[in-house]
């Protein structure tokens, strides 16, 4: 009886046109909304690239600084064209270069000026590096000559520490890979998915209530146990609503390329556990009081828009400001729930923080399930 | 005004879901205000980076190199578990954290150099090179201090005092270097507000007219189909303006101060001219709402393409060239440029620059206005 009743639930379920858009086309839709807009955020705002710069030579020019940069494009920290002022200013008006060092020239703007300038026409990290470059050299220019002024004997001393070029830092590891708050986006996309499930469970309740469809008014006055026929049907949405998650995990991992970790079992897991907490929230909604469906429908909507909210589906960051000032919310919030368990297994090596997240979505399925089982057992009707 | 009076029935009908959906956005705008302002002004000061320092030197280099990295950066304590530390790099609140051992001046003067401080960050992050490259040049001028014969207090000073020393860097300045202000990031995320209140508050309405045998009644009926829609859109006029004078009055509540700014009364001008786009826009999916989930559906697809798409959620620096061609083909995109341009005005006659960004959005205006004739007029042939 079960697995009848199993199998005609799942071709129910996977037949409704309106559970397909918003399960597995909306993902989509959104994961490639967030792919065109930021896709290219680790690429372009976090990676270090060879910085284009130009460099504009007077007859004067300080021949150690070319070296420098010279140096330093071998390095690949930049890349340098040797050009005249006209077109340096061309090429930094164009966003081709970064900045412009000239070198052996005063600076228009000061009289005090030293004989290397850097011109940047932004104020980002690329112009910082190269400002940063530049001050060095003036830096250890200026110790050779407080050096040479007070020990002029031990300045070849000075000068063979500064070939030396020692490398004080060691690198520590903390994260493995370059990975940031955007992965936020993709990780409250799948949560959405898992929360979409309400909708479902609240569709099981109103096939579960006599009162409510005449579905489950026929099927109330069958022989089946009413369990009989509420477990396969629910478990039916269960195993649908896993095939959307894993469709839309797949085609953010592999057709967008978002990495979202290696932990496949446990990602499976994680999404297993947030699709039922969807579905059992949906069903308590549907078997609590007796509302109409499109008001509970709202409730499970817009439950499943503020939680997401909250975890970052729209502006990265809310579940970092919430952990700060009301951290008891991101414990209950479903969607905060789902999106740390999947980010605790790509950043954290332990999986302490992991299990807590996926203790409490278990806790609050039991609790919401044992809600719904004592609201609808021993219900009969007298008449419908 | 028949027609008119069953059109607000209609909507007044369903006053809890629009109430509700109202009251989330707006929270939602609010927290999103706050939210984004404080991201802002971190950015601003995206030269000088936060930097976790655990400084367990007992001698003195160590204190004098983290002195000098407070003229710099933002010194920032280190989270005691790792996990934490985790959290803080991958949220960006720490870029770099750089961790001095017990015995470092002890080494530094022994000369033991090679890899003696552990510094952590983003693997293979920018701001990995900017800190560590004035780590580096600290400690190498203090060694070239030292090697010339200075002991290691000395030398750890002078180098602090060489480090004072900066380059010459001439700054042509390029626009929206400046804090931008709270209104802006209010009015940043209207779009979407607008465009799913529109079509939800407007599409529960005109879905019913819609409806075949209504249609069909209304049309056999001693009313012009003139008159008739008329009346209709006098409705969807008036819940348009409903709606944008509660998110202005909220506008006044929350950031009083810039809407009496000109900025204020531009930036409202440029959310109405959103608004009118927001209703044809809400006209154009009605046409395909034949029930309340494909409503839901419209909604959130146009509301969230044209934010994600037009630089709403996001900022058009991070999308690319790719996206940013794309993005022109979407209203909020040249709501979003008039937003920017806003903030650089400094008088009502510098205003006739927003008029290109307006008329765009004007164009979209009467572009989904006609589709949504067009798809009507099929609709009506085709019964």
């Amino acid at each position: 009886m079960f697995f009848r009743l199993y199998k005609y639930n799942l071709i129910r379920y996977g037949r409704q046109k309106i559970m397909i858009f918003w399960n597995l086309i909306f993902p989509i839709i959104l994961g490639s909304l967030f792919q065109i807009a930021f896709g290219n955020y680790i690429e372009e705002e976090i990676i270090f690239h060879q910085i284009p710069v130009a460099c504009v030579e007077e007859e004067d020019a300080d021949e150690n600084f070319t070296a420098l940069l010279k140096g330093l494009e071998e390095e690949e920290i930049i890349t340098v064209q040797f050009v005249g002022e006209k077109e340096a200013e061309e090429l930094l008006q164009e966003d081709k270069v970064e900045g412009i060092y000239r070198n052996g020239r005063k600076s228009s703007s000061s009289e005090s000026g030293g004989e290397i300038v850097l011109v940047v026409s932004d104020q980002g990290m690329n112009q910082s590096i190269l400002s940063t470059i530049l001050e060095k050299y003036e830096q250890i220019k200026a110790a050779l000559v407080n050096i040479g002024r007070e020990h002029p004997e031990k300045i070849q001393a000075a000068a063979a520490q500064l070939e030396e070029e020692c490398r004080y830092l060691r690198e520590g590891s903390v994260l493995k890979e370059p990975v940031n708050i955007v992965l936020d986006y993709f990780y409250s996309l799948l949560a959405m998915n898992c929360l979409m499930g309400a909708t479902a469970g609240l569709m099981s309740a109103m096939e579960f209530k006599a009162n409510l469809t005449d579905l489950a008014a026929r099927q109330v006055v069958t022989g089946t146990r009413r369990f009989g026929i509420l477990l396969p049907n629910l478990v039916a949405k269960i195993t649908i609503q896993f095939v959307y998650l894993v469709f839309s995990l797949c085609y953010l991992m592999f057709a967008l390329n978002v990495p979202l970790g290696s932990q496949w079992g446990f990602i499976l897991l994680t999404l297993f556990v947030g699709d039922i907490l969807g579905i059992i929230f949906g069903f308590f909604i549907g078997v609590l009081g007796k509302m109409k469906y499109r008001v509970k429908e709202s409730i499970c909507v817009m439950m499943m828009l503020v939680s997401s909210f909250f975890s970052g589906l729209m502006v990265t960051g809310v579940m970092r400001v919430m952990e700060t000032y009301v951290p008891i919310f991101n414990r209950i919030n479903p969607a905060s729930l789902i999106v740390k368990s999947l980010y605790s297994l790509n950043i954290y090596d332990t999986y302490e923080r992991y299990f807590q997240c996926m203790g409490n979505m278990l806790l609050m399925i039991l609790v919401l399930g044992a809600g719904a089982f004592a609201l609808v057992r021993r219900e009969r009707y007298a008449s419908v | 005004m028949q027609v008119f009076k069953a059109f607000f029935k209609i909507l007044y009908r369903n006053k809890t879901s629009l109430i509700m959906y109202t009251v989330i956005y707006l929270v939602i705008t609010v927290i999103t205000m706050h939210t984004m302002q404080e991201e802002g002004e971190i950015g601003f000061s995206e030269v000088s980076l936060d930097v976790g320092v655990e400084n367990q030197d007992e001698g003195n280099l160590g204190n004098a190199l983290v002195e000098y990295l407070e003229n710099c950066h933002q010194i920032q304590k280190v989270p005691k578990e790792k996990e934490d530390l985790q959290d803080a790099m991958y949220y960006e609140e720490v870029d770099y954290v750089l961790v001095i051992p017990k015995n470092f001046t002890e080494k530094f003067e022994l000369g033991e150099t090679e890899g003696v401080l552990e510094g952590t960050t983003v693997p293979r992050s920018s701001s990995a090179y900017l800190v560590e490259n004035k780590i580096e040049s600290f400690l190498n001028i203090a060694a070239m201090y030292r090697s010339a014969g200075f002991e290691t207090e000395e030398a750890a000073q002078k180098a602090a005092s060489d480090m004072e020393e900066s380059g010459n860097v001439e700054f042509l300045g390029k626009d929206g270097s400046q804090q931008l202000p709270g209104g802006f990031y209010f009015f940043q995320y209207l779009p979407y507000v607008f465009v799913v209140m529109m079509i939800l508050g407007l599409g529960v309405a005109m879905k019913e007219f819609q409806e075949k045998n209504l249609a069909a009644r209304n049309k056999c009926s001693a009313m012009s189909f003139f008159k008739q829609n008329g009346q209709i859109f006098l409705g969807c006029m008036v819940y348009m303006m409903m709606v944008y004078l509660v998110f202005m009055v909220m506008a006044c509540g929350s950031v009083g101060d810039y809407m009496m700014s000109l900025q204020g009364v531009l930036s409202a001008a440029n959310a109405l001219i959103f608004m009118f786009c927001s209703l044809s826009v809400a006209w154009f999916a009605a046409q395909f709402a034949y029930n309340a989930a494909i409503l839901s559906i419209m909604s959130n697809v146009f509301g969230l393409a044209f934010s994600f798409l037009g630089g709403v959620f996001v900022s058009l620096e991070l999308m690319g060239e790719r996206g940013q061609q794309m993005a022109k083909f979407v209203p909020s995109y040249w709501y979003v440029m008039a937003n920017r341009e806003i903030q650089k005005m400094t008088s009502f006659s510098e205003a006739k620059e927003l008029f290109p960004f307006f008329l765009m959005v004007l164009v979209f205006t009467l572009a989904f206005f006609s589709l949504g004739l067009l798809v009507n007029r099929m609709r009506v042939k085709s019964r």
